[in-house]
């Protein structure tokens, strides 16, 4: 668990035309988890896909918390107690996806993205794969953690094609990672402190098609001091409106004051908190 | 996608599906038969879940039709197209041979010669489609049938890929087109052209001809990046036995730019057949000098047309003729036929200028963050967050200057507080008497009816006072000051209360008696509020924790020493053993809820420690409170008590209606045989004192006789649980009162008043200095 008290708000919307919506949210206080998937896929494999990698997720997270299920010790023994956790978590999920789309013909081709986070002390340790993002607000500047997975965000990557280039492209729907569509994928794995006030986004590219980063942002900062379910709501509808052509999934998440904190904090603390 | 084996055996569009051929993300391929023709044909069955898709399938068909339009021995026939039992369907002609991929696999390399006739049907079939504005692209070796009698046939245009792209908002990981054949504009996502297919050609034929794709990688998107990026590669240097021109000639169609390809897919087979055409007038110029056995793909055939014009006008020898092919070979850029072939150079610097060089860094996708699997913890730039960080930056000076004014201004304010309370307090001491008790005493000016001269006055003052520390707070919310505050005031009266013949804040002789109960009893005042205010906190820090576990041992500490009387404690009953394990237990206990259980816990460590004090207080004074238990019990043995007569119980029922008043306690006294029990008060108290003189003796002292005269009528009024309630209450005030008997000399009110004092001072000056909004 993190030593910051962390808020968390979910949204997810059908858009204007679609007429399923394969996107998936899950948000839990109590793991400090934070997931949008987007699922991909004929029928209604793309909503199984979604719904299948957050919660084999969470519920893999909750089953390590509570020791029923131990992360073998040769799974990436270098990495930090957390750390192994969420792969392991993501690992499962993909694992879970993958059996089912080869289970049956109506799911051969099903996939999802997947981007999560997890809060662990003063950290936030996201895992991604696709090109959903994960957003962060800090003093007024918004930052995109993740990179997206996509053809297009790979050219520009390497230099080949603008980022305005790559908004407009045609490739944009290519992913070059996806959950699901191989057995043993690779997922990024983002490490960051965070502090207090920071605000995250976690979206479906149908959120960052209606609205850019910018207008995020403003969003963001003008709803300050709105409860959060109402921005991540506002951030949602904004999004349908200039846009909706995809479904819309928003998970908003805001660091308040942390228990732990620098001795002088602590001391600030000390002769404030009996107001 | 489809249940391929509930469609076989059914009819579609006049044919019978016979078995499923393959299957695809767009859909599945039957192997039908025509019923009316009678023949083999091929039918395309649209996945159901494009179907649901209006554009998707208006352009499925569009293009179908289109395609069924072609009537071209190189292009698949399609003879019918539409839909029927909600399936779109294509029929097309049945194929049966092989791809040129699979032919590839048998053959490593095919023979230059076969590969040339083959893609000239190709281009041909593709020109055709192009005049049309159909794209097909997908072109690759395996996307070429060859029929039994060697002709080529494109297959599978892209209407699949088409419908897929255009439905533009569909999350696919498949790229429309085969990576390794990919023209570099349609894998960057821009609009392609007829030209885009050209490239794929340029690809597909490089394949068949070396055996090795043009850019290979570890995957997918390495090798369109290689597309993209990387400059054409050279097949000649793979298979040397390749002729010049078509070595050009491939490069020119893998050129990243559209522009600097052939133009249209004629425009590659007239090249192809116009070079060939060359190169066969060559040979046979060749052949009346030379004695080399050209053999069918022999290297004669390479020739460079301008070495061999060259040489067929110096009429030179076959040695020399080889050499000047090693030399072109070397220096491939020296070609004859510069106005139709651009010079590798060219196309190089034309690569370079349409793409930007590989070594380009990579834009970065974010303002600070380079998010990598490696990267961590750095991702932004932590600001260090400390208080001196905070206010460094300007206000230092500020805060000197709020603390030159505001610490006097608050300190002199506390000292008012002090005096006005002390002077109250001193005013009220006239009211106290030993009879009233701690609390009598202290609320003496409430519950004696009158006033003294002044009281009112600074009774006034006082409740300014606080009204004035509840304002300060409410305007600058420190409820630690105002507690320290208001506990300074009330410390301060006490001190009027009881010690009204010592000045204001006398702190003399303090030193001398810094290690006597009573100062311990200041200390363990400071040190109980602490921790308790320490217990009563949620999500309590480790050094919180560590903090209020010494504060549990100090308190405790203290409230043995403080407690401690010069009787020590009885150890021969039980009951004090208990005690005392009892305090060490929930003095264990509490420290445990308040470090172990720091969530929520916030009531077991306060109950606890406050457990833990009270027993460690009551074993200290058990000596005293048995030996008092003692003593009366001897006097109640000793002294006779006679029993009362029937006169007096008459007497005492006659009474009986103003007895009411005490109900209780005149049930029991009225049960109660003793004479002593229908006597009136003052006979009581004479008929006691009489008894303690006649037979107390040494047993107690003089001045005790009052508080034993109380014990021995509560014993016979009220009975003997009582009475040791109220010998272990006086036992338990003892240290108390020893406070206030003892603060005449020692000034211990005032002790506790200074630290209260500094302490307050103190929480003013944490409250400036790490207080995060200014005053």
């Amino acid at each position: 668990m993190s030593i910051f008290d962390i808020e968390f708000a979910a949204v997810t919307d059908i858009g204007k035309i679609r007429e399923k919506n394969e996107d998936n949210v899950l948000i839990s206080s109590d793991l400090g988890l934070g997931v949008v998937a987007d699922g991909m896929g004929g029928h209604s494999a793309g909503e199984i896909a979604s719904s299948i990698a957050v919660s084999v997720l969470a519920e893999t997270i909750r089953k390590i918390n509570t020791e029923t299920l131990k992360i073998p010790e040769t799974f990436l023994p270098k990495l930090a107690p957390t750390e192994r956790k969420l792969l392991m978590a993501a690992n499962l999920a993909n694992a879970a996806i993958y059996s089912t789309a080869q289970s049956s013909e109506i799911y051969k081709m099903m996939g999802t993205t997947l981007t999560g986070v997890l809060f662990d002390k003063d950290c936030a340790i996201a895992v991604h794969v696709g090109d959903s993002r994960l957003y962060l607000l800090r003093d007024g500047k918004i930052i995109q953690i993740t990179t997206d997975h996509s053809l297009a965000m790979e050219h520009v990557r390497r230099g080949l094609l603008s980022k305005a280039d790559a908004d407009k492209s045609k490739i944009q729907n290519v992913l070059t990672r996806a959950m699901g569509i191989k057995k043993n994928i690779e997922f990024d794995l983002l490490k960051f402190p965070i502090k207090e006030g920071d605000v995250m986004v976690l979206c479906s590219d149908g959120l960052y098609k209606g609205l850019t980063e910018q207008a995020i942002a403003d969003i963001l900062t003008q709803d300050k001091d709105f409860p959060i379910v109402k921005t991540c709501k506002h951030l949602v509808r904004q999004s349908n409106e200039k846009d909706g052509q995809d479904n819309i999934s928003a998970v908003l998440i805001k660091i308040l004051p942390a228990h732990k904190l620098t001795f002088g904090q602590r001391m600030r603390r000390f002769f404030r908190r009996s107001k | 996608m489809l249940d391929g084996q509930s469609l076989v055996g059914k009819e579609i569009s006049g044919c019978e599906i016979l078995t499923k051929v393959a299957e695809g993300g767009m859909g599945a391929v039957f192997k039908a038969r025509h019923k009316a023709l009678n023949r083999i044909v091929c039918v395309k069955i649209l996945s159901p879940s494009l179907a649901n898709d209006k554009k998707a399938v208006s352009l499925f068909l569009t293009e179908a039709r289109a395609i069924a339009e072609l009537d071209h021995p190189n292009i698949v026939n399609v003879y019918n197209v539409g839909k029927e039992q909600g399936y779109y369907f294509i029929v097309m002609s049945f194929i049966e041979g092989q791809t040129l991929s699979s032919m590839l696999k048998k053959e490593r390399v095919l023979p230059i010669g076969r590969v040339l006739d083959l893609f000239e049907g190709v281009l041909k079939g593709l020109s055709v489609a192009h005049e049309k504005g159909i794209i097909h692209r997908d072109i690759k070796p395996s996307n070429i049938l060859i029929t039994p009698e060697g002709k080529p046939k494109i297959v599978d245009f892209g209407i699949a890929k088409k419908v897929d792209k255009e439905k533009g908002s569909t999350k696919t990981t498949e790229l429309a087109g085969t990576a390794y054949f990919i023209a570099p504009e349609q894998a960057l996502g821009k609009d392609i052209d007829t030209r885009a297919d050209l490239y794929s050609i340029g690809a597909s034929m490089y394949y068949v001809l070396t055996g090795h794709f043009p850019y290979n990688g570890k995957n997918t998107i390495e090798i369109i990046q290689k597309h993209i990026n990387e400059p054409v590669p050279n097949p000649v240097k793979l298979r040397s036995d390749l002729p010049g021109w078509l070595g050009l000639a491939l490069q020119k169609l893998m050129s990243k730019n559209p522009d600097e390809r052939f133009a249209t897919a004629k425009e590659v087979y007239t090249h192809f057949a116009k070079m060939r055409a060359e190169e066969q007038l060559r040979v046979k110029k060749m052949q009346g000098r030379a004695t080399v056995d050209l053999g069918i793909e022999s290297s004669l055939k390479i020739s460079n047309e301008q070495e061999s014009l060259s040489s067929s006008s110096k009429n030179l020898g076959a040695t020399e003729f080889y050499r000047s092919i090693t030399a072109r070979q070397t220096q491939p850029g020296r070609s004859k036929n510069e106005t139709q072939m651009p010079k590798l150079d060219d196309l190089a610097s034309g690569a370079a200028a349409a793409v930007p060089p590989k070594s380009a860094p990579p834009l970065a996708p974010t303002m600070e963050l380079v998010p990598e699997k490696n990267v961590q913890a750095t991702v932004v730039p932590a600001p260090t967050s400390t208080v001196t960080a905070i206010h460094d930056a300007k206000p230092t000076i500020k805060i000197i200057f709020k603390l030159l004014i505001l610490l006097p201004l608050f300190l002199g304010f506390a000292a008012l507080v002090g005096y006005v309370f002390f002077s109250l307090g001193k005013i009220c001491s006239a009211y106290v008497s030993d009879s009233m008790g701690f609390f009598g005493n202290v609320l003496a000016p409430l519950t004696v009816g009158k006033t003294l001269p002044g009281q009112l006055f600074y009774t006034a003052l006082s409740l300014i006072m606080v009204a004035a520390i509840f304002a300060a707070s409410a305007v600058k919310a420190y409820a630690r000051t105002t507690a320290m505050l208001l506990a300074l005031a009330a410390a301060s009266y006490l001190a009027g209360v009881f010690t009204p013949n010592v000045k204001f804040f006398n702190a003399s002789s303090m030193m001398e008696y810094i290690f006597s109960p009573e100062y311990y009893l200041c200390f363990l005042v400071l040190a109980v509020a602490w921790t308790v205010s320490l217990c009563w906190r949620l999500n309590r820090s480790v050094p919180e924790r560590v903090f209020g576990m010494a504060l549990i041992v100090l308190s405790s500490t203290l409230a043995y020493c403080a407690s401690s009387l010069t009787i020590t404690p009885d150890l021969t009953t039980v009951s004090t053993k208990i005690l005392f394990t009892g305090a060490i237990l929930f003095a264990l206990l509490s420290a445990y809820y308040l470090s172990a259980k720091a969530e929520r816990a916030i009531i077991l460590p306060t109950v606890c420690f406050l457990a833990a004090l009270s027993c460690f207080w009551l074993y200290n004074i058990s000596g005293l409170a048995y030996r008092t238990q003692t003593t009366l019990n001897t006097l109640v043995s000793t002294i006779p008590m006679p029993d009362a007569d029937a006169a007096q119980k008459a007497q005492a029922k006659a009474q009986e209606e103003y007895l009411k008043i005490s109900r209780p306690g005149v049930f029991k006294a009225i049960g109660s045989s003793k004479a002593i029990n229908y006597m009136k008060e003052e006979e009581k108290d004479a008929l006691l004192d009489d008894a303690l003189n006649k037979y107390a003796g040494d047993l107690i002292e003089k001045e005790k006789y009052p508080f034993f005269i109380q014990l021995l009528k509560t014993y016979y009024l009220v009975g003997p649980s009582k009475t040791a309630m109220k010998i272990w209450d006086y036992a338990a005030s003892y240290p108390v009162e020893n406070f206030n008997r003892n603060a005449q000399t020692n000034n211990a009110y005032f002790f506790l008043v200074m630290l209260l004092f500094i302490m307050a001072g103190l929480n003013c000056v944490g409250g400036i200095l790490f207080k995060e909004d200014d005053l």
